[in-house]
């Protein structure tokens, strides 16, 4: 049996901090963009044909951000490198569909690229970390 | 020959590329090679033209003003320098507004799409995506839309309403017509009661004249007309007179018009190919076609004069009546001739009293000479909203005897017969009485203060014709008519001359269209009122 509160916690807690605090900013995230795209398409011409796939991006974001931190924190809570593995594939298509709306939306507002380059960072820190954290689980 | 149509209209089709280079755009730069006034990114302007420029009308063209970033050309005018020069900079403009558009992935966002340029391949296309019932294709659909509304009632008779395709055996009596550009398009249907006139330009070969169907006289009345839509009924088109054209343009009228000339070749030239069809309908007021006769025009073609130009032409006339031509259908078209007749002398109004004769209302015209007494009946018809004046001079002398010549002048002045009735609007009808307003005349005499006593004979000098107009009918359709028309005579003494001694009165006639129209008023429904009452146990616990 491990014990908590001794060095052998492996744990990671900034990994933990920096779920916490992307889950937040992710529905802050997902808010702002909707509102940005529903702003877009009264003030530009915004063809629907344009229009579906960033919509589907964004909720198909907001799909996948659900598993991928639930299996991150308990992985990571567990020591279970299985789980933060997955979690781990599931932020690269995060990354993916966040540099779609970054570089390739119909329109990319100058909003958008702050908020979307702060969610990659935060993605490419967490990645970081969970790689150090199953380094750390499996050895 | 069609090698090279295609060629330049393939070349034609080419639409210039669009400018999105903000330093060669200017909205202000009209005329082509010349400089426009105070229009600073002209081109063609020089340095001498700038310092004459007070302001710059154009300061800044940009793209859209949403982007981030973008290059904007900046046009001033220094005014401090001597002499002023125009100053230009392209700079670096930034929004500093966080929504602004960083990126765009869509082509069409900040500029305008150019339409794409209809070719023989994508033609079908274009034409199933932007096409409509306007565009359509086949008449043969459009003829269902039309009968669509009616009833399919076996036992109702079908009648030719205004505009509706004339219909023949086959299909439609065509009136071939210029379509878009100049090249005849056979497909163009004839409507009931639509007096067309058209000309177009056929290409032909004279090799393969006899075989080209639309020179043949028998393509135009070969197929019978139906008398009532949709019925077995049959009009043949008769041949009512053929009138051969020479190369040079001198035209015979054929007598014996009953056998049919078909076109055929004689050395270098091709006979007989028609020229012209004009179709001459009869038909009854229940919209019945009783009668079809067509006039043609036929001529002889040569190589050099190719391509060829038809002219086709359609009227329709209701039986048992004289083609009257109408000013309007119903009010009056400005520019058309004032219709007016006569009644019966004595008793008022008796039914189908006006005759047609000399149905015109005219006005003296000036003629060169000015001279009165040489204009010989010259007039100029009264033409419907134009307001005219003319004159001659009249040059008295001692010997004239006052009364002829107050005749004469009168005559001069009011033509050989002044109508007494004017048509209130332009298709009236002679049988139709209230719809004819009648001539007020009065007669101003000017006595000068001087002969009070005289009443010595006076002559006329201006004759003034006001046709007081108003509109008629609908907000959105207003049709004119004419509600008043008053002939005033104006009449003047003129003393007796010493011998030897000649005066020169100025004579005038004149015609003036005033509109008294009230304004309109549109009548609008009641506005819907919203009747809301809650039901009366609403409050049911409370009271």
């Amino acid at each position: 049996p491990r014990i908590l509160n001794s060095s052998s916690q492996l744990s990671s807690l900034p990994l933990q901090i920096l779920f916490y605090v992307n889950g937040i900013y992710y529905i802050f995230y997902f808010l702002a963009t909707l509102a940005m795209i529903v702003y877009k398409s009264q003030v530009f011409s915004y063809p629907d044909d344009f229009l579906a796939p960033d919509l589907a991006v964004i909720f198909l974001m907001a799909i996948l951000e659900v598993p991928r931190l639930y299996l991150g924190c308990k992985g990571n809570l567990r020591e279970e490198e299985a789980a933060l593995g997955l979690s781990l594939g599931l932020t690269v298509g995060s990354v993916v569909l966040s540099v779609y709306l970054l570089a390739w939306q119909t329109y990319v507002l100058w909003a958008d690229v702050v908020l979307t380059a702060v969610l990659l960072c935060a993605y490419g820190l967490e990645s970081g970390l969970k790689v150090m954290a199953i380094a750390a689980f499996v050895s | 020959p069609a090698d090279t149509r295609g060629a330049a209209q393939a070349r034609a089709y080419c639409a210039p590329a669009p400018v999105t280079d903000v330093a060669r755009l200017c909205v202000c730069d009209l005329l082509v090679a010349q400089c426009d006034v105070n229009c600073c990114c002209d081109p063609d302007c020089g340095p001498e033209e700038f310092s004459l420029f007070t302001a710059c009308s154009v300061p800044v063209v940009t793209g859209d003003s949403h982007l981030c970033r973008q290059k904007a050309a900046v046009y001033s005018l220094d005014v401090e320098a001597n002499p002023p020069e125009r100053i230009f900079q392209l700079i670096d403009q930034v929004n500093p507004s966080i929504f602004c558009i960083h990126a765009t992935n869509y082509k069409q966002a900040l500029y305008l799409r150019s339409p794409e340029m209809p070719t023989p391949e994508n033609f079908d296309d274009l034409l199933n995506e932007f096409g409509s019932a306007a565009f359509s294709a086949e008449p043969e659909s459009w003829n269902m839309d039309t009968n669509a509304p009616d009833p399919p009632d076996a036992n109702e008779t079908q009648r030719y309403e205004y505009g509706v395709p004339i219909q023949t055996e086959d299909a439609f009596l065509r009136l071939p017509s210029p379509v878009v550009s100049s090249w005849c398009s056979d497909a163009n249907p004839a409507g009931f009661l639509v007096n067309q006139a058209t000309k177009c330009i056929r290409s032909v070969s004279v090799e393969k004249c006899e075989s080209i169907q639309a020179l043949n006289m028998l393509f135009y009345i070969n197929s019978s007309i139906l008398a009532v839509p949709k019925s077995s009924q049959l009009v043949n088109i008769s041949v009512q007179s053929v009138v051969v054209q020479s190369l040079d343009g001198t035209r015979t009228l054929l007598k014996g018009a009953d056998v049919p000339r078909l076109p055929v070749i004689l050395d270098e030239l091709c006979l007989n190919v028609v020229l012209g069809v004009s179709y001459h309908i009869t038909y009854t007021d229940t919209g019945e076609i009783i009668e079809a006769a067509a006039a043609f025009v036929l001529g002889a073609i040569t190589k050099e004069a190719l391509p060829i130009q038809q002219s086709f032409q359609i009227s329709f006339t209701q039986v048992d009546t004289k083609p009257v031509p109408l000013s309007g259908n119903p009010g009056y078209v400005v520019g058309l001739p004032v219709r007016a007749g006569f009644g019966p002398q004595g008793y008022p109004f008796p039914a189908g009293f006006l005759t047609n004769k000399h149905s015109q209302l005219s006005i003296l015209q000036s003629t060169p000479t000015q001279d009165c007494l040489a204009a010989q009946g010259a007039r100029a018809p009264v033409l419907f909203g134009y307001n005219m004046i003319s004159g001659c001079k009249l040059r008295i002398t001692a010997a004239m005897k006052c009364q002829p010549l107050a005749q004469t002048l009168l005559d001069v002045l009011k033509g050989q017969s002044f109508p007494e009735y004017v048509a209130s609007f332009g298709n009236s009808q002679a049988q139709d009485v209230l719809d004819w307003v009648p001539i007020t005349h009065l007669h101003i005499s000017e006595q000068r203060i001087s002969n009070t006593l005289q009443s010595s004979c006076q002559i006329p000098v201006s004759f003034g014709i006001e046709v007081k107009w108003t509109k008629y009918g609908s907000l959105v359709n207003p049709q004119a008519r004419i509600v008043n028309v008053t002939a005033t005579l104006t009449t003047t003494t003129v003393k007796q001359l010493p011998s030897g001694r000649e005066r020169t009165i100025p004579i005038t006639s004149s015609v003036v269209f005033t509109d008294i129209s009230s304004p309109a008023e549109p009548g609008y429904k009641a506005w819907p009122t919203i009747n809301i009452k809650l039901p009366f146990d609403f409050f049911y616990p409370f009271v």
